[in-house]
C-alpha cells in the first residue's frame, strides 16, 4: 500500500468505528420501531418515524426553539464580539492579562455554567435577583416569558469570548496601509469601520458565525441544568427533546429520525450561509 | 490606555472594558465565596463578609467521590487525546501533502460537526449489548468521535504551514518520506501539536452529554458530578462550587498555553489571516 | 556518455503536459543554468533531477548511473531551495549535519566537515544559533554549507537568490561562482533572472513551453539566438524587431528601410529582422539607417535609452553613448545604422532563425 494511504488507515479506521458505524446503525434505529423497553420486538416502519416527527408539535416546538435560539445568541455575540474585539486591539496596557480574562468563559464546561447561573438568577436565592429587587425590578429569569432569552444570555457569556478570540487575530492580521490610507482621506472612524474594517474581516466573520452556529444547535447542558426544557416546552431544545425522547421515553427510532431532521436542518443553513457570503470569501480561502 | 484619539472615546472605552471584565469576572468571584461560606450563611445571598471555612473543600476533597471523578476525567481525555494524536497527526499530514485528499479534509470537518444526538443512540445500545455501560472504556471511544476530528483538522492547519520544502529538503539529504515526516516535520509543528492536545482534552474534560448517559456510578465524570450536585431534592451550594472550581481551574490554566495558536488550529487552513 | 544526462523527459500533471520531451547532456564540473519565463517547466526539470517528482516517461542518468527510478536519497545529490528551507527546530550545526548522519558517518567526520565548510562560508560564529534569528543572506549561506558539506555528485539550485535584496544577490552570486570554481562540483541552476543566467553559466538552458528551445554558452544565447524567443528573451532593454517580407534577390524589405546580402531567403518569405538596442550606431551620411522621432531619452550613466518612432509608428529604442545622448536627447529625429553582421533575421511563421 502506497504510504499516503498508509498514514491516513488508522484515523479512518477510528472514525468507522466511532463515526461512520454510529451513523449508519443511527439511521437503520430511525427506520424502524426501536424502543428500548421492546428490544426483542423491533419492527421496520419505513419513514414512518420522520413523518411522525414532521408533525409532532413537541418537535416542532422544540425545533423553534432551537433556531430563536441559535439566531438569538449568535447575533448577539456577533454583535458584542466585534465590539470588544476592537476595543482589544485599541488597549495600550494591561492587554493580555485583560484579554486572557475576557476570553476564560469559554474553556469552562458547560454544566458548571449553567448551575451557576442558575444560582446567580434564583428569583430566592440569586445575588442578581436579589440587588435587582433592592431597586424594585422583579424579573423572573426562568419563568415562561424570558427563560429562552435567559438561556440566550448564558449562552452570550460563555460564547462571546470565542467571537472576540477569532475577530481579534482578524484585526491583526490587516494590513495596515488601507488604515492610513482612510486617515489621510480624512475619513471618520465609523466609515473607516463600515468601508475598511468590516469588508476586510468578512471571511472571518463568515467563518466565525458558521462554526458558533452549528455548535449553538447542539445547546443541551443549560436547559439540562437550568429548566430542563421548561416551563412548559418553553426552553425545550432539539437536542433535549431527542435525549427525552431517547432516554427518559425509550423511543430510540423517533429520537434517531429527529436526530437525522436536525442535520437536515443543520445543512440547509450551512448551505445558505456559505453561498450568501461565497463571492466575498472565495478569494481568501485557500482550500 | 487605549489608543483612541478622543477623550471621550477613551472614557467611553475604558467603562465598555470595566463592564465586560465584572460581568465576567463576577461568577467565579462569586463561585469562590460560595465555597468558603459557612453552611450558616447559606441562602443569604446578600453577605459579603463572614468567616472563611474549608468545611466545603475538606468535604469535596475528603469524603466525597469528586477525587474519583478527577481520576475518571482526567484518565478519559487523556486516552482520548493519546489516540487522537496517535492517528490524527500522520492522516492530517496526508491530507495536507497528497493529491486527492480535499475531499477528505471537508469530511473531517463534516464530522467535526456532526451532532451528538446522532451518535449517542448507537453508542448507547452496542455499549448495552456489550455490558459496557458504566465503563471508562464506552466514554473514550465517544469521546473519541468528536475530539480526532478536531485534532485532525487543527494539526492539518498546522502542516499546512510548514514549507513543503523542509520534506523535500530531508528527502535529498538521504531520508525516506516517512523519516522526513518524524524527524523534521513533526518537530517542526510540536507547538501546533501541543496546542491540538490541549485543546482536545478540554473537549473531553468539559463534556457532559455522552458522559452523561453512558457512566453511572463507579465511572462518573467531573461534569456529571458537578450536576449531580443539584438534584430535586435540593442543592448543597458550597460543595457544588467546590466541585465547579476543581472542574474550571485546571482548564483555564491549560487555557492560556494555547490561547496564541488557538485561532489557526480553529480555521484549520480555512481562514487565512 | 556525460556526466548527467536526461533522455526524453516527460511529465503530466493529470491531462497537463509540463515537459515535452527534454534532452539534455551535462558535463562534469559544468555549471549549467535552466533559464526561462515562468511555467516553462525549468523547475519542474530541477525536481525530476533531484527525484521529488516521479518522471511521466524517459531516463535520467546522474554518472552512468540511471537514477530514473530511485528515492531523491538514493541519487547522492544536493539541493538549494528558493527559501532556504532550513529546519527550524534545529541550530546550524545540526541542519548542516543532518544530511551526513542519514549516511551514518562517525560524529567525529561529521564535526570536521561541517566546521571546514563553515569556515569556508564564514559562518563559524553561526554554528550554535537556530535558523529564525539568522538573517536572510545568513539562511542562504547555511542552506549552501548544507549543500557542500554532502560533497555529492550533483548540486541543485532553485532560484536561490530570489528572496535576497539587490545588492545582496550580487555578493552571493559571485560568491557561488568562486565556490564553483573552487570546488568544481557538478551545478544544476534554475532561474529566471537572464543577468544572472549570463554571468554565472558555462551552459545556458533556455526552455519555453517545456522544451528546450536553446542551449549554449551564454555567447551563443546572446550573439545567436536560435529563434525569436530566445532573441525577445534574453537581452536588455529587448531586442527591437521589424516585419519584413523577402524579396528575389536577397533582400529584405520593411517599413524602415531594406537590407540585403539574405542569399537564403525566398522571395515573398515572411519574416522579422531583429537589431539589439546596443547594436544600433548612429548613422553616417549614405547608409541604410533606420530613422525614428525622439520620444524619449533615460541616462543610465555612460550610456542612456534613447526611445524612438519611426514616421509609420513602430517603436524601437538604441542604446546610445551619453556623449550622442547630449546631442540627440534635444534632437528631433536620429537616425541609425545597424552594426556589421548583427542582424537577426526570423522566419514569421515557425520563429525560427534564419
Amino acid at each position: 500500500m502506497q504510504l499516503k494511504h498508509r498514514l491516513v488507515l488508522p484515523l479512518a479506521l477510528v472514525l468507522s468505528a466511532v463515526m461512520l458505524y454510529p451513523v449508519a446503525f443511527s439511521f437503520w434505529i430511525s427506520l424502524h420501531d426501536y424502543r428500548l423497553t421492546r428490544l426483542d420486538d423491533v419492527r421496520w416502519v419505513g419513514f414512518e418515524n420522520y413523518k411522525f416527527i414532521a408533525t409532532d408539535p413537541g418537535f416542532l416546538n422544540a425545533m423553534g426553539n432551537t433556531i430563536t435560539f441559535v439566531i438569538g445568541a449568535v447575533t448577539l455575540e456577533l454583535i458584542l464580539g466585534l465590539g470588544l474585539a476592537i476595543l482589544l486591539q485599541r488597549l495600550v496596557r494591561f492587554q493580555n492579562f485583560i484579554r486572557s480574562t475576557l476570553l476564560a468563559p469559554m474553556f469552562i464546561t458547560p454544566i458548571a455554567v449553567g448551575l451557576m447561573f442558575r444560582f446567580l438568577l434564583n428569583s430566592e436565592l440569586g445575588v442578581i435577583s436579589h440587588y435587582l429587587g433592592e431597586i424594585g425590578i422583579t424579573v423572573d429569569w426562568f419563568g415562561p416569558q424570558l427563560a429562552l432569552f435567559s438561556i440566550i444570555l448564558i449562552d452570550v457569556w460563555q460564547w462571546t469570548p470565542f467571537m472576540v478570540l477569532m475577530f481579534l487575530a482578524g484585526l491583526e492580521s490587516l494590513p495596515k496601509s488601507p488604515f492610513e490610507a482612510a486617515r489621510i482621506d480624512g475619513a471618520s472612524a465609523w466609515l473607516t469601520f463600515r468601508c475598511v474594517t468590516l469588508p476586510m474581516l468578512r471571511p472571518v466573520i463568515t467563518v466565525a458565525i458558521i462554526i458558533r452556529a452549528l455548535d449553538a444547535f447542539k445547546v443541551f447542558e443549560y436547559v439540562f441544568a437550568i429548566t430542563r426544557g421548561g416551563p412548559g416546552d418553553a426552553t425545550e431544545t432539539i437536542m433535549y427533546y431527542i435525549y427525552q425522547a431517547g432516554f427518559r421515553f425509550f423511543r430510540m427510532g423517533e429520537a434517531a429520525a429527529a436526530a437525522f431532521m436536525l442535520i437536515a436542518v443543520i445543512l440547509v443553513l450551512v448551505i445558505a450561509l456559505v453561498k450568501a457570503t461565497k463571492s466575498s470569501t472565495a478569494g481568501r480561502n485557500n482550500v | 490606555m487605549f489608543s483612541f484619539s478622543s477623550r471621550s472615546a477613551r472614557i467611553a472605552a475604558f467603562f465598555a472594558i470595566a463592564v465586560a471584565l465584572l460581568i465576567v469576572l463576577f461568577p467565579f468571584v462569586w463561585v469562590f465565596l460560595e465555597s468558603i461560606k459557612p453552611a450558616s450563611f447559606g441562602g443569604k445571598p446578600d453577605v459579603w463578609l463572614f468567616p472563611p471555612t474549608s468545611d466545603n473543600w475538606n468535604n469535596v476533597l475528603l469524603q466525597s467521590d469528586v477525587p474519583a471523578n478527577i481520576l475518571n476525567s482526567f484518565v478519559v481525555a487523556f486516552s482520548t487525546v493519546a489516540i487522537a494524536l496517535l492517528v490524527g497527526c500522520p492522516a492530517a499530514y496526508a491530507f495536507s501533502r497528497f493529491r486527492g485528499y480535499q475531499g477528505a479534509r471537508y469530511s473531517i470537518l463534516a464530522a467535526e460537526m456532526m451532532p451528538p444526538a446522532i451518535l449517542i443512540l448507537p453508542f448507547f445500545l452496542v455499549l448495552y449489548h456489550l455490558q459496557m455501560i458504566d465503563s471508562l472504556a464506552g466514554v473514550i471511544a465517544a469521546h473519541l468521535s468528536f475530539v480526532v476530528p478536531v485534532v485532525t483538522w487543527f494539526l492539518i492547519g498546522f502542516f499546512d504551514e510548514v514549507p513543503r520544502d523542509l520534506e523535500n529538503q530531508a528527502m535529498v539529504d538521504g531520508y525516506t518520506r516517512f523519516q522526513a515526516f518524524y524527524k523534521v516535520i513533526l518537530p517542526a509543528v510540536r507547538p501546533g501539536i501541543g496546542a491540538a492536545g490541549v485543546f482536545g482534552f478540554v473537549l473531553s474534560w468539559n463534556d457532559l452529554f455522552y458522559a452523561l448517559l453512558l457512566t453511572g456510578g463507579e465511572s462518573r465524570t467531573l461534569p456529571v458530578a458537578i450536576a449531580g450536585y443539584w438534584t430535586f431534592r435540593g442543592v448543597d451550594m458550597g460543595k457544588m462550587a467546590v466541585a465547579i472550581l476543581i472542574a474550571v481551574i485546571p482548564v483555564l490554566i491549560l487555557s492560556f498555553f494555547i490561547q496564541k495558536h488557538l485561532v489557526r488550529g480553529i480555521g484549520g487552513g480555512a481562514v487565512k489571516y | 556518455m556525460s556526466y548527467v544526462s536526461l533522455q526524453s523527459i516527460t511529465k503530466k500533471f493529470g491531462d497537463v503536459e509540463i515537459l515535452k520531451g527534454v534532452d539534455l547532456e551535462i558535463e562534469h564540473h559544468q555549471f549549467t543554468v535552466l533559464l526561462g519565463p515562468s511555467g516553462c517547466g525549468k523547475s519542474t526539470t530541477l525536481r525530476l533531477v533531484a527525484g521529488l517528482e516521479p518522471v511521466s516517461g524517459g531516463k535520467i542518468f546522474i554518472d552512468e548511473r540511471d537514477v530514473t527510478d530511485l528515492e531523491p536519497r538514493e541519487r547522492d545529490i544536493a539541493m538549494v531551495f528558493q527559501n532556504y528551507a532550513l529546519y527550524p527546530t534545529m541550530t546550524v550545526e545540526q541542519n548542516m549535519s543532518f544530511g551526513l548522519k542519514a549516511q551514518n558517518m562517525p560524529a567525529s567526520d561529521i564535526r570536521t566537515a561541517v566546521h571546514n565548510a563553515a569556515e569556508l562560508l564564514g559562518i563559524t560564529p553561526l554554528l550554535a544559533r537556530k535558523p529564525g534569528e539568522l538573517s536572510g543572506g545568513q539562511q542562504q549561506r547555511v542552506a549552501i554549507g548544507r549543500a557542500i558539506v554532502r560533497q555529492p555528485k550533483l548540486f541543485l539550485f532553485d532560484e536561490p537568490l530570489s528572496n535576497l535584496d539587490a545588492k545582496l544577490r550580487v555578493e552571493t552570486r559571485s560568491e557561488i561562482l568562486s565556490l564553483h570554481q573552487r570546488l568544481g562540483a557538478t551545478t544544476i541552476y534554475v532561474t529566471h533572472d537572464q543577468e544572472e543566467a549570463m554571468t554565472m553559466a558555462d551552459k545556458i538552458v533556455i526552455m519555453n513551453q517545456g522544451q528546450i528551445e536553446q542551449q549554449g554558452t551564454p555567447e551563443d544565447v546572446f550573439f545567436r539566438p536560435v529563434s525569436r524567443m530566445v532573441a525577445g528573451f534574453i537581452g536588455s532593454p529587448v531586442m527591437n524587431f521589424f516585419n519584413g517580407v523577402g524579396t528575389a534577390n536577397g533582400a529584405i524589405e520593411t517599413q524602415v528601410g531594406t537590407f540585403e546580402g539574405f542569399p537564403q531567403i525566398r522571395a515573398g518569405q515572411k519574416v522579422e529582422v531583429g537589431v539589439r538596442p546596443d547594436d544600433l550606431i548612429p548613422a553616417e551620411k549614405g547608409e541604410t539607417t533606420i530613422t525614428g522621432k525622439v520620444l524619449l531619452s533615460e541616462l543610465l550613466g555612460v550610456r542612456a535609452i534613447i526611445h524612438l518612432k519611426t514616421q509609420h509608428g513602430l517603436a524601437f529604442k538604441a542604446v546610445v553613448d551619453h556623449e550622442i545622448y547630449r546631442d540627440m536627447k534635444s534632437a528631433d529625429e536620429a537616425s541609425f545604422t545597424v552594426r556589421d553582421g548583427r542582424l537577426h533575421v526570423f522566419d514569421s511563421e515557425s520563429g525560427k532563425r534564419i
